[in-house]
């Protein structure tokens, strides 16, 4: 049979996910870099600490992008229901994390890790909706 | 919903890799759909009759 499926959404979000991350490994090293050597302050201090993390941001957009240009609905909605339950896992354990910094004295979660902790709730929820369709 | 997908292809001979390659979707959307866990678009649905030249009211019946 000579149609194939489309799996081309998938691609082009592997290649800018790829893109992203050396930006982002480029863009870490020569702000930390900076940062290490010339110790910036004021508004350049602000600047530079805000190309991180716009890195990041691009990392977010990337997936939306990969959302809206999914063809299959099965996948899609496996996609979305994955991503829907990591945002209520994330949020659930921040929230709850909060309460506890606050009133237990518990250690401060940066919340540079809460891009993380929502990257690993991904996983394992996509394996979880996955397993459900099995 | 139900549905009579495995039988409609079990006549054409087709396997799930087959149908999801004649709709354009993967075969985990077929497996999905022909076991009722997941209920197709109306689009969907509706190139599924094209595809095996009936009506959607032939291929899907609702359960209740």
């Amino acid at each position: 049979m000579e149609r194939k499926i489309d799996n081309s959404a998938l691609g082009r979000y592997k290649k800018r996910m790829l893109a992203l991350m050396v930006v982002l490994a480029l863009v870490s090293q020569l702000v930390f870099w900076e940062y290490i050597h010339n110790h910036p302050t004021g508004v350049l201090a602000y600047m530079l600490a805000v190309l991180p993390a716009l890195s990041f941001i691009g990392i977010m957009v990337t997936y939306g992008l990969y959302i809206a240009e999914l063809k299959d609905e099965f996948v899609r909605t496996v996609v979305k229901t994955s991503l829907l339950w990591s945002i209520v896992a994330t949020l659930s354990v921040t929230t709850l994390w909060g309460f506890l910094e606050l009133l237990a004295n518990a250690p401060h979660l940066q919340p540079l890790l809460v891009l993380p902790i929502f990257g690993i709730f991904l996983g394992i929820t996509t394996a979880l909706v996955n397993r459900r369709y099995e | 919903m139900k549905n009579r997908l495995r039988v409609l292809r079990a006549e054409r001979e087709w396997s799930q890799a087959d149908l999801a390659l004649r709709l354009e979707v993967s075969r985990q959307s077929v497996n999905a759909i022909e076991t009722g866990k997941f209920d197709p678009s109306l689009p969907l649905a509706f190139k599924l009759a094209r595809l095996f030249e009936t009506t959607i009211e032939a291929i899907f019946t609702d359960e209740n």
